[in-house]
């Protein structure tokens, strides 16, 4: 009865249309069973969030100190620092020589005079050697510009190929011939400085 | 500075001879062309450079010695003179028998002046190259092993009118060539490719022009030659192309080739 009663309730529903807000109403397709309760959200204590925030931030606010702490230190050269123990042991150190004599101190005097001037000389005829270098280029370009302006450019063009260079100056004594320097000792030491 | 010149120059110039004057390195073409024809010849200067240092000439050698001096008096002891002196001290107080004799002690320790005679050994043992070679002995010029502290420079002999003549390789540049192109073509024809060399760039350093004799002349009035500059870096000469070549130093090479033109435009780019 109760069935038929609401299939007539249907057919009225059809032709006159209700309008409902409630969920009731409607048709559910959903199967009951794929249904599962929410998880819970875990709640945490606004106090220790803030807490860890906190932490957060005050680590990274003592690397900046840290940081900036250290752009102010240069990095230490060893080479330039003098050792302690030579400090300590200067006097011990420091050769017993008799002052020099006013003779000497004229030759000496004289000596390096003689060498200005000479060095002097030097300088004067390598800028010589330079100005007749460059204007017996220049007289050769000349030339070739007379003779053919395609050659001309072709020679005022650069030389990428001559960069880079190695040169291997002179040395006190020639290389020996299939010498195998014998190896020294390497002692690895790379300091970090952060 | 040398611009501002060249530029003054060709203002007071007077009109007529502005043609024949050039601004270098300037990329406007010239328009005045030479009528008469020359054939291009390039040439390479090929030098090996010193390869141990100038010995000291007498004021260069008082010098580094008073040099040497000042620091040793700025000096202070090293760790070895006060080791030395300390043996000293050491060894003076046992002669005097106010120190006893460590017999186990003193056989194994070796005092600062032991050391120093094994090193002086050392050294001694220690064979330096000479710096002057068996070459220089025999007097072998067409070796690049002499004459360590100078520049070398290489001049081939060729026979020009049935002459023998010693110049620098040189060859006539073909069509289709830059003047750099030519001389390296030049280098390898005359001297073979076991030369390793390195061009200075691809302007020619030097230049020198001469007319050919009246009666030879055909289309052309005479040579020009343009000389590029090279520096050697190993292999020698093939001797099997040129039969004969040397290696001299500057003093040598203008006694070579005497007075003469050719010489005198040579010497204007030699270092």
């Amino acid at each position: 009865m109760a069935l038929r009663a609401a299939f007539s309730k249907l057919t009225l529903q059809s032709s006159v249309r209700q309008i409902s807000s409630t969920s009731i109403s409607r048709l559910q397709v959903t199967p009951i069973l794929c249904a599962e309760p929410l998880k819970k959200k875990k709640k945490l204590d606004p106090q220790i969030i803030k807490q860890r925030e906190d932490r957060r931030k005050k680590k990274l606010e003592k690397q900046i100190r840290r940081l900036e702490k250290n752009a102010r230190q240069l990095k230490p050269i060893e080479e330039l620092e003098i050792p302690l123990t030579l400090l300590d042991e200067k006097d011990k150190r420091t050769r017993k020589l008799l002052p020099l004599s006013d003779k000497d101190l004229e030759t000496r005097a004289l000596l390096t005079k003689k060498w200005a001037k000479y060095k002097h000389q030097q300088k004067v005829s390598d800028f010589q050697t330079i100005d007749r270098l460059l204007q017996s280029q220049n007289k050769a370009l000349d030339e070739l510009r007379k003779e053919s302006e395609e050659l001309y450019q072709e020679a005022i063009q650069q030389d990428m190929a001559l960069l880079p260079v190695t040169i291997k100056g002179p040395v006190a004594t020639p290389p020996i011939k299939n010498y195998v320097s014998p190896d020294g000792d390497y002692i690895h030491e790379n300091k970090k400085w952060d | 500075m040398y611009r501002k010149i060249v530029t003054n120059l060709v203002k007071f110039v007077p009109k007529r001879d502005a043609n024949v004057i050039m601004r270098p390195m300037s990329a406007k073409s010239v328009e005045s062309k030479s009528i008469e024809n020359w054939d291009l010849y390039a040439s390479v200067l090929v030098e090996r450079l010193p390869i141990v240092s100038k010995s000291f000439n007498a004021i260069e050698r008082e010098f580094q010695e008073q040099l040497w001096r000042v620091e040793f008096e700025n000096s202070l002891q090293s760790d070895h003179e006060l080791k030395h002196q300390q043996d000293l001290i050491q060894s003076e107080l046992i002669k005097k028998g106010k120190m006893e004799v460590d017999l186990d002690d003193s056989a194994s320790k070796q005092t600062a002046q032991d050391l120093k005679d094994a090193y002086s050994e050392e050294l001694k043992s220690f064979q330096f190259a000479l710096r002057s070679t068996a070459d220089d002995a025999t007097n072998k010029t067409n070796s690049t092993n002499r004459c360590l502290e100078d520049t070398l420079y290489l001049v081939v002999e060729e026979s020009l009118s049935k002459q023998a003549v010693k110049m620098l390789p040189q060859g006539p540049r073909l069509d289709g060539e830059t003047m750099r192109q030519a001389a390296e073509r030049v280098l390898r024809e005359k001297c073979g490719t076991q030369l390793e060399v390195t061009f200075y760039g691809n302007a020619p350093c030097g230049f020198y022009k001469y007319k050919y004799p009246k009666e030879v002349r055909k289309s052309s009035v005479g040579a020009k030659v343009f000389f590029y500059r090279a520096s050697l870096h190993g292999g020698n000469v093939d001797t099997a192309i040129a039969k004969k070549f040397e290696w001299l130093t500057r003093p040598a090479l203008e006694e070579q080739l005497q007075k003469s033109e050719y010489s005198e435009s040579i010497q204007k780019f030699l270092l």
